[in-house]
Order: structure tokens, then C-alpha cells, then sequence
């Protein structure tokens, strides 16, 4: 079978389906009148791995669309850069987690060149950023992280 | 509380201070983020949240709404101007609109956007006025069966009008479904998909989902064509409408708030229809229709038009009903809830202010765009050639903070790197994430009416046939899904809503 559109939406209606449908029948089912929390999980669960499955034979009559290569540097890098802002947000502090995720996510960039303004522009841009979150919309975020903190900072 | 009564207590809310200023903030910053190529309604309001987070309920619905006409006008001026179409039903606009830019009409064809779209927007809002305190009534005697027969309409109108197969939106819904699913079960307090996991107990918040998917999703898929990107803006020329485009536009844009009023409270995805009939619309009656896609201003005029009427009357079954009609009123609602308020029929007898202040104020937020866009637009012109390497960095910026002031959670801001790559992901197989976001709502509401329906009739299944109200919606569905099995409606579906990205 050729990788195409329908064939990886089909796998991945499938398995997603099968897990949950498996999940969903450990939860008690119950009857039309009185459902139990397994009743809708399971046809819904059902279905879906039923679409998945005409989605892949739908994909035996279907000129497969030659899939583009993918860039993988942005789809590994900038989701990356997100779970890092993550990781660093309450253990570093809100203006060092914007920095690491600015540089991080504008490393992607066919554009990206590291040189004075670059930095500067990425060291105000955290505080710019810090300032209107923290003080003027007043969101809870700590400006220095736990980590910091244990430091003495 | 009759009407006229309820105008003047809208009024008094809206032109509050501190409703007024917030009001014009978030058309604005709704504008200026819309005008952003790639960036449309949904990304927008998602990204611009956070904003809203501190501000009392009433407040933080009139900005939010104000963001959303803004980033939907928003979206109109990068779609003339660079023929960058924000969401599928700024579709249309690039077709007429960008023309008339390449003939150096721009000011003229944002000029006939702007006019349709106020004038729309007040007969929009006039008709919510009218309407939704009718309709709030009726929902007051809807049964869980009727609730039950809507929601499959919204789920099924959202499928079949999306672009691409039937059948992958079929299996995106029950894919959204099945997310909404996670959480503690209200019925029996059952932990359903939670892997044993604290963070998923709440299920998973909606708002993270769409962020992800149309947010950092988008960006993704931009990235991937990034030296493609580089495109040009069209000069805005003069803004005066001749007298002649006067002539040419005023019946299409009465035609075309018609339809998208009408269209807009349909649930699904009334807004994208509506500007879709009445540039088909305007075209079939034209006696010129072979200057369509040419730069006819009528097929920048219409479409615009309906588009802002529906975008107004589709806040009517979000806010009378507690249904969302588009992905973009589900995150209104999602954005709702986080302020503790639960949309529904009640909402119009115990939060009256809530209810007028937000009407009132849609019709202020439209006058303000017409004065923001017809004089600043050389300004968003200059916005709109932001080059991409800059705007990137800092929308993931905006998109992380929101997501993780929601609920001060660092498991959010994972979940929302998890689905941009889902969201990625769909947009190359060719799926639209239109119905998974819009059923990642409906669908616990609608396991929610079941159960209670088949509970009353202990287990009898032939009610939702038996209360007209029910039959005759389930009937439209069922029309809406044959429809889509005839040739012809098929052409025209996949004509109109090919997306021109």
C-alpha cells in the first residue's frame, strides 16, 4: 500500500478508534434507558474506527496526492520551543521562558541570524512582553521562576 | 423585559467608560491581529484571550466580541490586498476583491467591504434584537429530544460544508467527539480516558485545543512554504466609492445582509454559506455575469455583506440556545465558561445587562470599524507586510502565555504543542479541523440530551420522531446529507469551497 492522504488519515482514524473503543468497554455500558458512561464512548469509538477503515478503501480508488517533503526543523523545533516555554515558565520566570521560546521558535526561520539587534530585539521583546502580562493585565506568572529563587535571586 | 427597555439598559452598560474603551481595544487589537496574513478569527481571539482574563464578565464578552468583528474585518483587508484569504469565507472577497486591487480599485473595493459590512452589521444586530428574545422564549419549552435534533443539525450542517470529502469530516467530528469524551463522566462521575491522569479529570480545555490546532497548526504549515510566502501588497488607491459603484453596489449589499441574516442563525457553518449564496447569488441575477472574478464590485459587496450579517446572527443560537453555530462561537463559549458564565436561554432573564450590553455594543464595535478602517488603512497595509520571521516568534509568544494563564497550567501549554502537531498534521492529509473543534462541544452535550431524552422514555428511541420540533430538524439534516449525494450540489460545493491558499 502507497503512503497517501487517505491511507495515513485512515491509519490514523483507526488506531485512534481501536484504543478507545478498547478503553471505552472497560467502563460499564449500561442499557438505552439508563446509560452507563461506556454506552456513548463505544459507538462514538466504533464509528470512528469504522470511518477510518472506508477512509482506507477509499484510498484504493484514489490517484494518491504525492505528499511534499516536510521541513522537519519547524515541526520538531517549534513544538519543542512551546514544551521548553513550558518547562521554564514557573521555574525560571516568565521574561526567560519568552526569551528561550522566541530564539528557539525564530531559530526556525530560513531568515534567522544571530547578531546584536537579534538579541536585542529578543531581550526587549521578553521584557515588553513581561511588563504588559504581569503588571498590566495582572496575570499570576512568576517574573522570577522557583529555580531562581533557591538561588537568591 | 421588552425590547425597548432592554436597548436602553444595553446602552447604559455599553457606554460605560470602561465597556466603551474595551470595546475599541479589542476591535482594535482584533484588526490589527486579523490583518496579519494567516492569522484568522479563530487564532486571533485564542491568542488574544489572556486580555480579557481580568476584566469583569460583562466587559470581557463586549471586548471579545469586538476582537472577533475586528480580526473577521481584519481578515477582509489581507484578503483584497494580497489575495490571503484569513478563513474560508474571506474566500470569496480575494475573488472580486484582489482583482479590483490588481486594477488599482483597492481603496474602492475595501471601501464597498466596509460599507456592506456596516450596513449589514446594524440590520444583523437589529434582527438579534428582534429575534433572540423570541427565540430564547421558545428554547424555554424545548425538551432534551429538540436539543438533541439541533445539535446533530449544527454537526451535520459543519460537516457537509466544510471543504474536502464528507467522509474525512465525518471522521474528524467523531475524532472531536471522542476528545470532548475525556474527563469525569456528569452522569456517574466515571473517569473516562484520563489514563489515570489529575490534569485530564477536567477533560481537556476546548481553548487549548483550537490554539493549538488553528494556531500553532498554521504556523507550522507556514513555515513549510516560507520562502513561498513572500507576496505583495496590493497600493490602496483612493477610498471614495464613485457614484456609479454606489449605483452597482447598494442592492447587492441589501441582498446579501438578507441572506447572511437568515443564514447566520443556522447552525454548523452558516457564515461560510452565507457569503458563498450571495456571491453565487449575484452572479446568477447579474447581466454581466462574466465580469465576476474580474473585479465586479457587487462580488466584493455582496459576499462582505452577508458575511457580517451572519457573523452578528450567529451569536443568536450561541447565546439563546447555548449552541455554538461556527468554531469560532465554541470559543466564545469556551471563552465563556472560563469567565463562569453558562450561555443558554437563561441567560437573557438573569443576566439581561450581559445580554443588551453585548448587543448594543456589537453595533458600536461596527461603527468603529468604519471609522478605524476607511482612514487607517493605509496603516493595516503597512502591518500586513510585517515579514513572517518576525510575526512567527511572537504569535507562539502570545499563543503560550494564553494558554497558560487559562488555568495557570504547564499541562495546558504541552497539550497545545501536542495539537499544533495534530493540527499540522490534518491540514496536510487534507482534513479540515473545522468539525472536530466544533464537535469537541457538541458532542458531550449531545450524549448528554440523549441520555436524558431515553431516560424519560426509558429507552424509546422513536420521540426524537414524535415531537414535530425534533422530526422537523432532523428532517433538515437529513435533506442537508442527500444533498450532498446530488451531482449537482456537489459541483457547486466543491467549486465554492475549494480553498485559494
Amino acid at each position: 500500500m502507497k503512503l497517501s492522504q487517505d491511507v495515513l488519515l485512515g491509519l490514523f482514524f483507526v488506531v485512534f478508534g481501536v484504543v478507545s473503543v478498547s478503553v471505552a468497554m472497560s467502563y460499564p455500558f449500561g442499557t438505552s434507558g439508563r446509560m452507563g458512561p461506556g454506552y456513548f464512548p463505544v459507538i462514538i469509538s466504533s464509528l470512528l474506527v469504522l470511518t477510518g477503515l472506508l477512509v482506507l478503501f477509499r484510498s484504493k480508488f484514489v490517484q494518491p496526492e504525492i505528499l511534499p517533503a516536510i521541513r522537519w526543523k519547524p515541526l520538531l523545533l517549534i513544538p519543542g520551543a512551546v514544551v521548553i516555554f513550558g518547562l521554564a515558565v514557573e521555574t525560571l520566570g516568565l521574561p526567560l521562558a519568552i526569551l528561550l521560546l522566541t530564539v528557539l521558535t525564530a531559530a526556525t526561520s530560513i531568515k534567522f541570524h544571530i547578531g546584536w539587534k537579534a538579541v536585542a530585539g529578543s531581550l526587549a521583546f521578553a521584557a515588553l512582553c513581561s511588563v504588559v502580562f504581569i503588571e498590566l493585565l495582572g496575570l499570576p506568572i512568576p517574573i522570577v521562576g522557583s529555580w531562581l529563587r533557591v538561588l537568591g535571586f | 423585559m421588552d425590547i425597548f427597555n432592554g436597548l436602553l439598559l444595553g446602552f447604559s452598560t455599553a457606554t460605560t467608560l470602561s465597556n466603551f474603551a474595551y470595546c475599541f481595544a479589542g476591535v482594535l487589537l482584533g484588526t490589527a491581529v486579523g490583518v496579519l496574513p494567516g492569522l484568522g478569527p479563530i487564532a486571533t481571539i485564542s491568542m488574544l484571550l489572556p486580555f480579557t482574563f481580568g476584566l469583569p464578565v460583562d466587559t470581557a464578552l463586549i471586548m471579545l466580541a469586538g476582537i472577533f468583528y475586528g480580526s473577521q474585518y481584519g481578515g477582509s483587508t489581507t484578503a483584497i490586498l494580497m489575495n490571503l484569504p484569513g478563513e474560508a469565507s474571506s474566500v470569496v472577497t480575494t475573488l472580486d476583491g484582489h482583482q479590483m486591487a490588481k486594477q488599482g480599485k483597492a481603496g474602492r473595493a475595501l471601501a464597498a467591504a466596509a460599507i456592506g459590512s456596516f450596513f449589514a452589521g446594524t440590520v444583523g444586530t437589529l434582527f438579534i434584537v428582534i429575534a433572540a428574545p423570541l427565540l430564547a422564549s421558545l428554547a424555554l419549552t424545548f425538551g432534551p429530544a429538540e436539543y438533541f435534533s439541533l445539535i446533530m443539525l449544527g454537526l451535520i450542517t459543519s460537516m457537509v460544508l466544510t471543504s474536502g470529502s464528507l467522509l474525512t469530516a465525518f471522521g474528524m467530528a467523531l475524532f472531536g467527539i471522542t476528545l470532548g469524551m475525556i474527563g469525569t463522566d456528569i452522569n456517574t462521575g466515571a473517569a473516562r480516558y484520563t489514563f489515570g491522569s489529575p490534569y485530564l479529570l477536567d477533560g481537556l480545555d476546548f481553548v487549548v485545543v483550537a490554539t493549538g490546532i488553528f494556531g500553532l497548526g498554521d504556523v507550522l504549515m507556514n513555515l513549510e512554504n516560507e520562502r513561498l510566502r513572500v507576496v505583495g501588497v496590493a497600493p490602496v488607491s483612493s477610498l471614495f466609492p464613485t457614484a456609479e459603484d454606489w449605483r452597482r453596489m447598494s442592492a447587492p449589499i441589501l441582498r446579501g445582509t438578507g441572506i447572511g441574516v437568515l443564514l447566520g442563525v443556522l447552525p454548523g457553518a452558516g457564515v461560510l454559506l452565507a457569503s458563498f449564496s450571495a456571491y453565487a447569488l449575484e452572479k446568477k441575477i447579474s447581466k454581466h455575469p462574466e465580469q465576476f472574478g474580474k473585479g465586479a464590485i457587487e462580488g466584493v459587496a455582496a459576499p462582505e455583506a452577508a458575511n457580517n450579517a451572519a457573523a452578528q446572527t450567529c451569536f443568536i443560537p450561541m447565546l439563546t440556545l447555548g449552541l455554538p453555530g461556527t468554531a469560532t462561537m465554541a470559543l466564545m463559549i469556551g471563552a465563556l465558561v472560563v469567565q463562569g458564565v453558562q450561555p443558554g436561554p437563561e441567560i437573557l432573564s438573569q443576566q439581561p445587562a450581559l445580554f443588551w450590553g453585548l448587543v448594543v455594543s456589537m453595533w458600536l464595535g461596527n461603527l468603529m470599524l468604519l471609522f478605524l478602517n476607511l482612514p487607517l488603512v493605509g496603516m493595516w497595509a503597512k502591518l500586513i507586510s510585517v515579514p513572517y520571521h518576525f510575526l512567527f516568534p511572537t504569535i507562539c509568544v502570545f499563543m503560550a502565555i494564553g494558554v497558560y494563564s487559562i488555568n495557570n497550567s504547564v499541562f495546558d501549554v504541552y497539550m497545545m504543542a501536542l495539537f499544533g502537531v495534530l493540527g499540522y498534521f490534518f491540514k496536510r492529509m487534507g482534513a479540515e479541523p473545522a468539525p472536530l473543534i466544533l464537535a469537541m462541544i457538541l458532542g458531550p452535550m449531545a450524549e448528554e440530551y440523549l441520555r436524558r431524552t431515553l431516560l424519560i422514555s426509558h429507552g424509546d428511541a422513536s420521540v426524537f420522531f414524535t415531537s414535530p420540533l425534533s422530526l422537523g430538524t432532523l428532517v433538515v439534516a437529513a435533506l442537508l446529507l442527500l444533498s450532498i449525494v446530488s451531482p449537482r450540489f456537489r459541483k457547486v460545493r466543491e467549486e465554492g469551497l475549494q480553498e485559494v491558499d
